[in-house]
C-alpha cells in the first residue's frame, strides 16, 4: 500500500518523540488509515481531561489530507456537537504532501488549548467565549469534567 | 444573491402517473361506418401523447400504458378521435379530468379504474354523450396543495353525493367521471373483474436491470472486474463463492467518522432483512449483508418508499424502484436519489434546451471524389510512417491512391495519416478531371473548369478552402479555420455516406434501452445512413427534428445516476467524466461502446448531445498528451500536491513516496505500481519528473480505462478517429454540444471582482470586447475559464466551480507584458491591467485561441 510505508514512519517518529499532549495511539496491525489517540491539553478549561481523537487517512495519502474528529464530546467554538473540527493545516487549500502528521497534531492542541472565536463552527460557543469569558470558562470546566475522558496518571 | 433568476428546481414538482389507456364503448351515429379511433392524452396543453389506432370498431381495445409527469394542479384531456386517412381527424368524444378532483376522491390510494363519458362538444349545442373511455390510473400517491384540497373536500362534503370510504367498491361519479378503487394485488391475481379487457400483468412486470444481464460475467459478484491486486484485509469485501456467510469479514477500507456518527442516531431502527451487525475483532462495528454477500462499515439505510430487492435469473441482486417503474444495480441511497431527482428536474429542459443550440450552417462540400482520376501514387507516403491500425493503401486500376478503414468499411481519398494537419498539402493533391489551374498576371492562382468553361478563384479539390486564397492569407485566423475544419470533418461524413435510411422506433418510457438495443444490433456502418427516429405512439415524419429531439434525450438518459456510467467531475454540474465504479453494471463496457458509436452518430450527422465531457475527455478521444495542467480541472487538491512535489525540493522532507500508489473504489482500495518493481522505488529530487509523469498518466485513467477504450471502439466503429484530427478539444465541445446565444447582461449582472472594480479600465474594455465579439469568440472565452462551453440553465447566477457554486471572477494579476490565465476549477480569469483596448483584445484574443494550455497555467 502506497500510504502505508509514509504512515508507518509517521507512526514510530510520533512514538518515539513522546508527545505529552497526545497520547495512547491506538492503530489497527490491518489498517493503518485510521488511528486514535488521546489529546491532553495543557491549558484551562480543558486541562482538566482528555479527549479521543480518531485519524483517517485517505486511500490517496499523502497526495489528499488526513481527516479528524473528536471521539469525546468537547464544549469548544472550534469543534462541533459531531466532533467535526476545522484544521487550516490540512484544509484542500493549505494542504501539502509534506506536512506530517505530528504537526497537525500539534495544530490541533495549539486550537483546543486557544479557540479561535473569529472562525467559529460553533457560533454559540464563540459568541459566549467572546462576551463572557467566565461563563464559558465555566460551563467548559463542567462540560469536561462531566465528559472528557481520564487524564493519563503521568 | 441576485433574485431575477429562477432556478431550475425551483417550478413545480412533477409526479409520475402511469395511466393504462384500456378501452372504449363508442355510440355509433351510423351502423355501416365504424370509427377508426385512437386516443390523444394532453397535460396541461403540451405536446399530445397518442394511442395506436385500431381500424373500423365502435369497441377498440388499446391497452397502451403511458407514463406521464404530472403536477397536483394538472389538467389531464383525454380525446378519442377517428383516424381519416383524407380529411383532418375528427374527434369523436373528450373528457377533462383534474386530477386534483380526482385526488380528492382517490382517498389515498394507488390505483384507480377510471371511466370517462366522452362528450362531442362540437356536433350540437350542448355536449352530446358519444360513448366511454376506460382508463386505469396509477401512482396516485401525490401530495395535493393543502389549500386546495381542503377547499375540494369541502365543496365535497357540502354536495354529498358521492361515495364515502366505506363504499369504496361502488363508482364514485363526478361530473362524467367514475372511479372504482384497484388494488395491485386484486388487479395481479385477478385477470379481470367488471373491466373486461386486457390484463397483460401491469405494474409488476418491469423491466430487467438496466444493463440486461445477458452474458455472464466473473462468478456473479458485482465487484470482481478491477485489475491489479486489491487490497482486501482483512477480508474480501465481496465473497468470490463463499460457501458460509461465516467467513465474511468487516470490509476492507476505513470507516469514517461521520459514518459512525449517523450510526449511532439511528441504531435503534431495525436492520433491512438479510443484514446483520457483527463486530470485528476491534471492537468496531459493521455490517453483513447475507443477499449480496458483502460487507460494510456503513449501516444500510432502508431501501427508500417504492422500492423492492430483487434478483435477476442468475442470482445477482438489482433494486427496482415501483415509484418510477425503473431498475437500477446500486443500492439506492439518498445521495444518489438527490442525484436522481435533481437529473430528472432537468428533463423538462433538456428539448428546450436543445432547441437553443447552434453552430454554423452546414458548408457545402467540395466535389466527392469520382473513381476515375488518374494520378501517381504519393511518393514521400513511407515518410509518414505506418497507417492508423485498421486502415490499408490501396491503389485504383488507374493508379489513385485510396484507403480504406476496414474498422468500419469505409474509403476515402484523404491519408488519414495526413488530415487535419494544416492545409500546404493541398497543392500535391489532384484536380477533378477537366480542371487546371492558372495564374493571374499578377500571379494569382485560379482554376478552369473545362467541363463547364468557366472559370473561379476556388479551389475545387477536397480539402481546400473555399473563397480565394487571399483570403485566408493569416492561416491560424481561428474563426475561419474553425469553419473549414468543420467543412472538412462534414466532407469526409458526406462522402462516406450510406444511401437509404435505418429505422429507429423508440419508446419513450424506455428510450434509452430501446435506444442501445437498437443501435447495438446494427452493424456500426449502418449508423452512417440516414436517420428515422420514431417515437411509438407518436405520428411524425422525421425531417431531422424528431433526430434532434432522441439525440438530446438519450444523451441525456446516459448520465442518469441509476446507470452509474457517468459522474459529473469535481461537482461542476456540467462536465461528465466516467464512473471508475461503473462496473457495478455487469453490462457496462457494451454500455460504454453503445455511448461512443452513439456519440460518433451526433458528430457524423451532425447533432448536438444535452452534455458534454471533461476537457482532458476530449483530448484522450483526440489521442492527445495528457499533462498535470489537465488534472486540476478533476481533481484540484490531487493536482495541488502535484504541483508542491514538483516545485519542491523533496529529498529533505520525508514524503516516503515510492513508484506506486493506491485509489479507492466501492469501498475498496486498488493498489497500482507506477512501473515494474515500483514499490521498491523510491521518488527521489532526481527521479521525480519521472514520477509525476507516470503519476499523471494513471490519475488520468484510473479506474476508467476499459470503459475510454469500449467508448472509442464504439466511436471508431461508426466515425474513425482520425476524422477528429482537425479539431483541438475546445472546438470537439463546440461540435458535440453547439452553441447557444449568450446573454452578455446576465453574464456581466453575475460576474465579481478581485482587486478590480466593476469600473476599472481593463474591467470595461473586457466587456466591450465581449460585447462586440460574436457569439463563437464569446463561447470560447466562456470555455477557456470555465472549461466549457456551456452555460447554465438557470443563467450564470447558477455557474458551479469545484466547491460549489461560484461566479464568475476577473482578477487582476500580473503584468501588462503577460498573457491572461485562468483557473476553470474556480471559473476565474487573471487578468493583467492592460493599458489598452487594442492590447486587452490582442492578448485576449490570443489567450483564447492557443489550446496549448501554458495560456491557462
Amino acid at each position: 500500500m502506497a500510504a502505508t510505508r509514509r504512515l508507518q514512519k509517521e507512526l514510530g517518529d510520533i512514538r518515539n518523540s513522546g508527545l505529552k499532549s497526545f497520547r495512547d495511539i491506538q492503530v489497527d496491525e490491518t489498517n493503518i488509515l485510521t488511528w486514535q489517540g488521546l489529546i491532553v491539553p495543557d491549558s484551562p478549561p480543558y486541562n482538566r481531561g482528555a479527549f479521543k481523537i480518531e485519524i483517517n487517512f485517505p486511500a490517496e495519502y499523502p497526495f489528499k489530507p488526513p481527516k479528524i474528529s473528536f471521539k469525546t464530546k468537547i464544549y469548544h467554538p472550534n469543534i462541533d456537537e459531531k466532533g467535526q473540527v476545522c484544521l487550516p493545516i490540512i484544509s484542500a487549500e493549505n494542504w501539502k504532501p509534506a506536512t506530517k502528521t505530528d504537526q497537525v497534531i500539534q495544530a490541533l492542541v495549539a486550537l483546543v488549548n486557544d479557540p479561535e472565536p473569529e472562525h467559529p463552527l460553533r457560533a454559540d460557543l464563540a459568541e459566549e467565549y467572546l462576551k463572557d469569558k467566565k461563563k464559558f470558562t465555566k460551563n467548559a470546566e463542567e462540560y469536561t469534567k462531566k465528559h472528557s475522558e481520564k487524564r493519563p496518571a503521568d | 444573491m441576485e433574485q431575477a433568476i429562477q432556478p431550475v428546481g425551483s417550478g413545480p414538482f412533477f409526479h409520475q402517473i402511469c395511466v393504462t389507456v384500456e378501452t372504449a364503448h363508442i355510440r355509433s351515429t351510423s351502423s355501416f361506418i365504424k370509427p377508426s379511433p385512437y386516443v390523444e392524452i394532453t397535460i396541461d396543453g403540451q405536446t399530445p401523447r397518442k394511442t395506436e389506432t385500431v381500424k373500423n370498431t365502435t369497441q377498440p381495445k388499446w391497452n397502451e400504458t403511458f407514463n406521464l409527469l404530472v403536477t397536483p394542479q394538472s389538467k389531464i384531456h383525454f380525446a378519442v378521435l377517428d383516424r381519416n386517412s383524407f380529411r383532418k381527424d375528427t374527434v369523436v368524444g373528450e373528457k377533462t379530468v383534474e386530477l386534483v378532483q380526482l385526488l380528492a376522491h382517490s382517498e389515498g390510494r394507488e390505483c384507480l379504474d377510471v371511466t370517462l363519458d366522452l362528450m362531442n362538444v362540437k356536433q350540437s349545442d350542448s355536449p352530446v354523450k358519444a360513448g366511454e373511455l376506460m382508463c386505469l390510473i396509477k401512482g396516485l400517491r401525490i401530495e395535493t396543495g393543502n389549500n386546495r384540497r381542503r377547499e375540494v373536500l369541502a365543496r365535497r362534503s357540502s354536495q354529498n353525493s358521492i361515495g364515502s370510504a366505506s363504499q369504496a367498491v361502488a363508482h364514485t361519479v363526478l361530473n362524467g367521471i367514475r372511479i372504482k378503487p384497484r388494488t395491485q394485488g386484486t388487479e395481479n391475481a385477478a385477470p379481470a373483474g367488471n373491466v373486461a379487457v386486457s390484463e397483460r400483468p401491469r405494474g409488476l412486470q418491469l423491466p430487467p436491470p438496466p444493463a440486461l444481464p445477458v452474458t455472464p460475467i466473473g462468478s456473479g459478484s458485482a465487484v470482481n472486474f478491477q485489475p491489479g491486486p486489491v487490497q482486501t484485509s482483512p477480508a474480501n469485501h465481496t465473497l468470490q463463492n463463499g460457501n458460509s456467510a461465516d467467513i465474511i469479514g468487516p470490509p476492507a477500507s476505513v470507516p469514517n467518522g461521520s459514518v459512525a456518527q449517523q450510526d449511532e442516531q439511528r441504531q435503534d431502527e431495525p436492520l433491512p432483512p438479510g443484514w446483520e451487525m457483527r463486530f470485528d475483532t476491534y471492537g468496531r462495528r459493521y455490517y453483513v449483508d447475507h443477499n449480496t454477500r458483502s460487507t460494510s462499515w456503513e449501516r444500510p439505510q432502508p431501501l427508500p418508499q417504492g422500492w423492492e430487492m430483487r434478483r435477476d435469473p442468475r442470482g445477482r441482486v438489482y433494486y427496482v424502484d415501483h415509484n418510477t417503474r425503473t431498475t437500477t444495480w446500486q443500492r439506492p441511497n439518498l445521495e444518489r436519489l438527490q442525484h436522481f431527482q435533481q437529473w430528472q428536474g432537468q428533463r423538462q429542459n433538456v428539448v428546450q434546451q436543445g432547441n437553443q443550440r447552434f453552430l454554423y450552417p452546414q458548408y457545402q462540400a467540395g466535389p466527392a471524389p469520382g473513381p476515375s482520376v488518374p494520378a501517381p501514387p504519393t511518393e514521400e507516403d513511407e515518410a509518414l510512417g505506418p497507417l492508423p491500425s485498421g486502415w490499408e493503401r490501396r491503389v485504383q486500376p488507374e493508379g489513385r491512391v485510396y484507403f480504406v478503414n476496414h474498422k468500419n468499411r469505409t474509403t476515402q481519398w484523404e491519408d488519414p495519416r495526413t488530415q487535419g494537419q494544416e492545409i500546404g498539402d493541398i497543392d500535391e493533391l489532384p484536380l477533378p478531371p477537366g480542371w487546371e489551374i492558372r495564374y493571374t498576371e499578377d500571379n494569382k492562382r485560379y482554376f478552369v473548369d473545362h467541363n463547364t468553361k468557366t472559370t473561379t478563384f476556388d479551389d475545387p479539390r477536397p480539402g481546400a478552402p473555399k473563397g480565394p486564397k487571399g483570403a485566408y492569407g493569416v492561416p491560424r485566423a481561428y474563426e475561419r479555420s474553425f469553419k473549414w475544419k468543420i467543412s472538412q470533418f462534414r466532407f469526409l461524413c458526406q462522402s462516406n455516406a450510406l444511401p437509404s435510411h435505418i429505422k429507429i422506433q423508440v419508446s419513450r418510457q424506455t428510450l434509452f434501452e430501446d435506444s442501445f438495443h437498437t443501435i447495438m444490433r446494427l452493424p456500426a456502418y449502418e449508423l452512417r445512413r440516414r436517420l428515422y427516429i420514431m417515437f411509438k405512439g407518436e405520428e411524425g415524419l422525421d425531417y431531422g427534428g424528431v433526430s434532434r429531439e432522441w439525440f438530446f434525450l438519450v444523451s441525456h438518459e446516459a448520465l442518469n445516476p441509476m446507470y452509474c456510467l457517468f459522474e459529473y467531475a469535481n461537482k461542476n454540474n456540467y462536465s461528465l467524466q466516467i464512473n471508475p465504479a461503473s462496473y457495478v453494471n455487469p453490462e457496462h463496457l457494451t454500455y460504454f461502446k453503445f455511448i461512443g458509436r452513439f456519440i460518433a452518430m451526433a458528430l457524423y450527422h451532425g447533432r448536438f448531445i444535452y452534455s458534454g465531457f471533461t476537457m482532458p475527455f476530449y483530448k484522450r478521444m483526440l489521442g492527445k498528451k495528457l499533462i498535470m495542467k489537465d488534472i486540476e480541472s478533476i481533481d484540484p487538491e490531487f493536482y495541488n500536491s502535484l504541483v508542491w512535489i514538483k516545485e519542491n525540493n523533496i529529498d529533505e522532507c520525508g514524503l516516503e513516496l515510492f513508484f506506486s500508489v493506491d485509489f479507492e473504489v466501492l469501498g475498496q482500495v486498488v493498489h497500482h505500481e507506477l512501473q515494474k518493481g515500483g514499490d521498491a522505488e523510491r521518488v527521489t529530487e532526481e527521479n521525480k519528473e519521472e514520477y509525476l509523469t507516470l503519476m499523471t498518466n494513471w490519475r488520468m485513467t484510473r479506474g476508467i480505462e476499459q470503459q475510454t477504450q469500449a467508448f472509442l471502439d464504439g466511436f471508431n466503429e461508426v466515425v474513425p478517429i482520425e476524422w477528429l484530427k482537425y479539431f483541438d478539444e475546445r472546438e470537439l465541445e463546440l461540435l458535440l454540444c453547439g452553441m447557444q446565444e449568450i446573454d452578455v447582461e446576465d453574464w456581466q449582472r453575475h460576474t465579481i471582482y478581485r482587486h478590480y472594480t466593476r469600473n476599472s479600465k481593463p474591467v470595461m474594455w473586457f466587456w466591450q470586447f465581449v460585447k462586440q465579439s460574436d457569439n463563437e469568440k464569446r463561447a470560447r472565452l466562456l470555455q477557456f475559464v470555465t472549461g466549457t462551453c456551456r452555460v447554465p440553465v438557470g443563467g450564470f447566477a447558477e455557474l458551479m466551480g469545484s466547491n460549489g457554486p461560484q461566479r464568475f471572477c476577473i482578477e487582476k494579476v500580473g503584468k501588462e507584458s503577460w498573457l491572461p490565465r485562468s483557473h476553470t476549477c474556480f471559473n476565474r480569469l487573471d487578468l493583467p491591467p492592460y493599458k489598452s483596448y487594442d492590447q486587452l483584445v490582442e492578448k485576449l484574443t490570443y489567450a483564447i485561441e492557443e489550446t496549448d494550455t501554458f495560456g491557462q497555467e
